[in-house]
């Protein structure tokens, strides 16, 4: 049994000046995470701002949950049904963490103050912020300003969650307890969430999307991802010139991604060697550089 | 209020106002008032029982407890809802990035040192010419990715941008205008004449409005600022001593100029509501969340 798509979008095109930044990327998303994998000014962001209806694209159609964001109305319902964590969540930061996610919650009209307030304190209690509630944004850690942006995007238990580089700048600790709430968010709507750590696709997304150079370059499971590495992941004792990426491991050996030489001494693939291979050999190098 | 037992808070609320707090029908300021005094006051916590029915009860324990749960608004905003602002509207007013004391304290100097150069040259020009560029100013400042850090998530909010930025607009335009009309007081010598920023205040604001939908944020007020300077600059060289835009005929065209202006931004109102993917920090941008 197939189920309707949450997004459904074709030929999307967005130009800054001459250059594409999205250039006729089709999507389909449906319930639970999924990964936006790509390096930096692949298109990501530029394809979370025109799903966020942030930005209308110059081509191309999609709709959210039914409804066309191309016309005022359609754009009005997709709002309402949406959750969206910019990449750089700006704050008041004389707010408090309440007063901040309150703000937000009146901007999705939520007009009636006790209301508003119950939906507040629900989300801060969804990203484990109950006890700082009534802290100053600007004394708050890094890892809890990005919840307290993300309390804000679930105001409202939105259909479509869109969460832009959530992770970047974590420590460790802080980027598992924010998996753990994305996971939860995860479990019956649709996420979409852009990152460029093949980490948090492996530990939390059902579907990923490659995307370089405003192109769309690989859509399936992150096993198929991996599955694409297979006998492509090959050691050395130098690096082989002929490999797409190299780099020298721990084992003082090299791990070379590509197409191996006769003989080649093949390594077990991961879900990093099958994003390597999905990337075009200029944005390889772009990465490596 | 009630006269007997008060608990050290030195009143008691009324029974009806007990009865419609525990119906939920009590209204701000009122609410605020029982709600504080419902925390300090034993006596009419139990009048509150006495008041209501169980389920009505409850909902006022909840609602209680919700307040007791939201932090304090801010000086500013608690300032607003005693002048009858709607809490939301507070809110949203609250977060004006221009709003501020910073802003409020620079405009108030300029337009002190303005009032002491009138009386320095005997001319009231120089405040004439500059007092409308200040509300320009403050509306610029007031909305937008350069300066609004939560642009993004306002932008693709259910309320519309159009909306918003109007909300804040007659706030600026409020705080910036009264400060002129201040200011204005400070010049009685001059009678009516002291007043004659007023209209091309609302003209060039509303300009700079209507052209940000087209022109962006910063290229529109920049050209409505220079385009005022030069206009006032070529009336200086006519040598008269009022210069023209401040006579009648020119207040007449500044009043013409703000309501073609008005109707243009109304117009182009859903030009507020999207923003162009050149106006928004792209994706190469260094993330920090510090």
């Amino acid at each position: 049994m197939t189920t309707r798509p949450t997004v459904s979008g074709s030929g999307l095109t967005v130009r800054y000046g001459g250059s594409p930044a999205l250039d006729n990327v089709s999507v389909r998303l449906q319930e639970g995470v999924t990964g936006l994998l790509g390096p930096n000014g692949a298109g990501k962001t530029t394809l979370l701002r025109v799903l966020a209806t942030a930005v209308p694209p110059d081509r191309g159609a999609f709709t959210v949950l039914g409804h066309d964001p191309g016309t005022g109305a359609g754009r009005q319902e997709v709002r309402r049904r949406l959750g969206y964590l910019p990449q750089n969540p700006g704050f008041h930061p004389d707010f408090t963490a309440f007063a901040f996610v309150d703000y937000v919650a009146i901007l999705k009209e939520f007009a009636d103050r006790s209301a508003r307030h119950r939906e507040v304190r629900r989300v801060l209690d969804a990203v484990n912020l109950s006890e700082v509630r009534g802290k100053r944004i600007k004394r708050l850690s890094g890892g809890m300003r990005q919840r307290v942006a993300l309390a804000a995007a679930l105001l409202g238990d939105p259909g479509l969650l869109l969460l832009d580089e959530p992770t970047v700048g974590l420590d460790p600790e802080q980027r598992m307890q924010f998996r753990e709430v994305i996971a939860e968010a995860g479990r019956h709507r649709t996420v979409l969430l852009s990152t460029h750590q093949t980490e948090d696709v492996a530990m939390l997304c059902q579907r990923v999307i490659v995307m370089a150079q405003g192109h769309v370059r690989f859509e399936g499971t992150p096993a198929e991802l991996t599955a694409r590495a297979a006998g492509r992941v090959w050691s050395s004792t130098e690096r082989d010139p002929q490999a797409r990426a190299g780099w020298r491991t721990g084992l003082g050996t090299f791990r070379n991604v590509g197409d191996p030489p006769q003989g080649a001494d093949l390594l077990e693939p991961t879900l990093e060697d099958g994003y390597l291979l999905a990337l075009d050999a200029q944005s390889v190098e772009a990465m490596s550089a | 209020m009630r006269d007997t037992g008060h608990d050290g808070t030195g009143w008691h609320a009324d029974t009806d106002d007990l009865r419609a707090y525990a119906r939920g029908e009590l209204e701000a300021p009122r609410l605020w008032s029982v709600d504080t005094h419902l925390l300090a006051c034993a006596p009419c916590r139990l009048a509150l029982a006495e008041a209501t029915d169980s389920r009505a009860l409850d909902l006022g324990w909840e609602r209680l407890d919700a307040e007791l749960d939201a932090p304090r608004p801010g000086v500013f905003e608690a300032l607003l809802m005693r002048c009858g602002v709607a809490d939301h509207t507070a809110r949203l007013l609250a977060a004006t990035p221009v709003l501020r004391a910073s802003w409020l304290g620079a405009v108030l100097l300029v337009l002190l040192m303005t009032v002491i150069s009138v009386y320095t040259v005997h001319s009231p020009s120089l405040f004439l010419a500059l007092a409308p560029l200040l509300p320009l100013a403050g509306v610029a400042l007031s909305y937008g990715p350069a300066l609004d850090p939560t642009y993004e998530m306002a932008l693709v909010a259910p309320l519309h941008g159009f909306r918003l930025l109007m909300i804040r607009t007659v706030a600026v335009l409020v705080a910036s205008l009264g400060l002129n009309g201040l200011a204005s007081l400070a010049l009685p010598g001059y009678g009516l004449r002291a007043l004659a920023w007023l209209l091309p205040a609302l003209a060039l604001t509303a300009t700079g409005l209507a052209l940000t939908a087209r022109l962006g944020q910063v290229t529109a007020p920049a050209l409505v600022s220079g385009a005022w300077i030069a206009l006032l600059a070529a009336a200086a060289a006519t040598g008269h001593k009022t210069l023209p835009p401040f006579t009648g005929v020119g207040q007449g065209v500044a009043a013409l100029v703000a309501v073609i202006a008005a109707v243009l931004l109304h117009r182009l109102r859903d030009r507020f509501d999207t923003a162009s993917a050149p106006s928004l920090p792209t994706d190469l941008a260094h993330r920090s969340v510090a």
